[in-house]
């Protein structure tokens, strides 16, 4: 794995445990370089000071805060050494709350990290963690990242604890612009039951091994096609699915109802017979329109004879 | 010369004014459970609105829906399409408006939210069932079995537009069809009934089937009709 990006240690009470911090997750999109169009050389961004008319090194910059429009205060690395802040080396525990997933404000996070116990501090560490998952429980922390106090918690993870850092409640937008109607929604109580029993029959185990990023993959082929010299496809556009697609969808299950009651008596009839062959989500695009004309037939042949009913009915 | 005066007269020899302005659509009776008989046509009981539509002069001038001012508005798209797969003039049909998903599935929430004003909301589609007149005259008084051949032979299949698949004799089977398909009934037509104003008694009958649980296309439900307040 990558170096720790962090060291230091989570504090609560007298109790200190030295860890280290890695990052739990990478951007997973492809990246581009920009290039200059007509030669394909990477361009650079140059620095530019527009008083001087300029390029300068990066090393010429420091950094300002713009306490007023146009007037800067310079902050230098010393300034921000000196910031009197507990949390500059520790993970500093500020209490421990149920660790539901509807706790208020635990729901808008940034960043996960993973935590490495050094070898000194492994058994605090394990106690924590044992004690956090047995009683239900997240740690509510602060800690210094990138010059910034971050809001975080603390959860057991797997064999190590994760520290996802939150967004502080002045970063979080408020509702108010939008059209939230909750209130004037009335249900009924037969449709909470028919929603309840969808939930119920498609609750399953998530395990996000199953997902993938599709684009990216898609993406990838076409730059590997590309590398290899090929010009990339046009994407397949799907045909769009209408109503003349839907009765077509509708024959086969009427075919497939056909089948199973023409199979039944000589597979001895057991519901497993009518259960393999259900309708197909997919619909051909073929095959319909026949049996329309089949039913004209049908209706047809008995014109003949309706009238004359039609008069004994009447009658 | 004349070549260059605009065309201003109405094809197929139907004069506008000729359909009714209104027409009582019938009412289906709610039967037991699905049967079979050779003496009916059975079809799906599509969950979308039941309407009229009024074809005039190669154009759509009018559909109406119960409890609906102006179905029309919400599926413009028919009137481009409607006229143009009809080989007859002078008609009016009934049948269904529904809306399809983008999986081609019909979508109950797509169509209240198109009847709501949401004219992008799903694909709109017309099922056609039955027909009342055409040609400018009245078919109401000829059997069922005449007026589907008649809409059979006027209606080409369109991408929005259709007349409603339908099995002749066999209720049971596709009752068993279209519990598959997550449809809740079916409907049941006379061959030999004529149109009638109002209830239908025999000549149209609904009949519900128990469905099997539907896990694949949890959005499918139906409509139910309400009735007007004056309505006895």
């Amino acid at each position: 794995m990558a170096r720790s990006m962090w060291r230091g240690a989570i504090q609560f009470g007298l109790v200190t445990i030295p860890v280290k911090l890695y990052l739990a997750t990478e951007q997973g999109s492809i990246g581009f370089n920009l290039l200059h169009a007509s030669c394909l050389n990477r361009i650079q961004m140059k620095v530019y000071c527009p008083y001087h008319d300029e390029v300068i090194p990066r090393s010429e910059t420091v950094r300002g805060y713009e306490w007023s429009k146009g007037q800067y205060v310079v902050v230098t690395e010393e300034d921000i050494d000196s910031v009197p802040l507990k949390t500059m080396r520790a993970i500093e525990i500020e209490m421990f709350i149920p660790a539901s997933r509807d706790s208020q404000g635990t729901q808008f996070v940034k960043q996960a990290y993973y935590l490495e116990p050094e070898q000194i501090g492994a058994k605090a560490f394990y106690l924590l963690k044992s004690v956090l998952a047995e009683q239900g429980k997240s740690a509510i922390c602060k800690i210094v990242l990138k010059d910034r106090e971050q809001l975080a918690a603390l959860n057991p993870f797997s064999s190590t604890m994760l520290l996802t850092t939150l967004h502080w409640p002045d970063e979080v937008r408020a509702m108010d612009e939008l059209n939230l109607p909750e209130d004037q929604i009335e249900l009924k109580a037969s449709e909470k039951k028919m929603a309840e029993q969808l939930v119920a029959s498609m609750t399953g185990d998530f395990s996000a091994d199953d997902y993938q990023d599709d684009y990216r993959q898609a993406l990838m082929a076409v730059i590997e096609r590309k590398v290899a010299g090929e010009k990339p496809q046009p994407a397949a556009k799907t045909e769009p699915t209408n109503i003349t697609d839907l009765m077509a969808a509708l024959e086969a299950s009427v075919a497939a109802a056909r089948q199973d009651r023409t199979a039944e008596p000589a597979a001895g009839s057991g519901p497993r017979a009518a259960a393999t062959s259900k309708p197909k989500a997919v619909r051909s695009t073929k095959a319909k329109a026949k049996a329309k004309s089949k039913v004209a037939a049908k209706v047809a042949a008995d014109e003949a004879e309706a009238p004359r009913q039609r008069r004994r009915k009447t009658a | 010369m004349p070549g260059d005066q605009l065309d201003l007269s109405i094809p197929a020899g139907v004069s506008a004014g000729a359909l009714p302005a209104r027409v009582s659509p019938m009412q289906p009776t709610p039967g037991p459970v699905p049967f079979d008989d050779p003496g009916y046509l059975f079809e799906a009981w599509w969950p979308g609105i039941r309407a009229q539509a009024w074809v005039e002069g190669g154009r759509l001038v009018r559909m109406r829906a119960e409890g609906l001012a102006d179905p029309l508005s919400s599926f413009v798209e028919l009137t481009e399409e409607l006229p143009g797969q009809l080989d007859d003039d002078g008609i009016i049909l009934d049948g269904w408006l529904l809306a399809l998903d983008e999986g081609g599935w019909l979508d109950t929430d797509l169509l209240r939210r198109r009847l709501a004003g949401d004219r992008h909301a799903g694909r709109p589609a017309f099922v056609a069932s039955d027909l009342l007149w055409s040609g400018g005259t009245d078919w109401q008084r000829r059997a069922f079995a005449s007026r589907r051949t008649r809409l059979e032979s006027v209606l080409r299949d369109g991408d929005r537009c259709v007349v409603s698949h339908a099995l002749h004799g066999e209720g049971t089977l596709l009752a068993e069809a279209l519990a598959r398909f997550g449809l809740n009934a079916i409907s049941a037509r006379r061959l030999d009934a004529r149109y009638r104003t109002g209830s239908a008694g025999d000549a149209w009958l609904r009949l519900p089937i128990a469905p099997e649980p539907v896990t694949e296309r949890p959005r499918l439900a139906l409509i139910q009709r309400l009735p007007f307040p004056d309505e006895p």
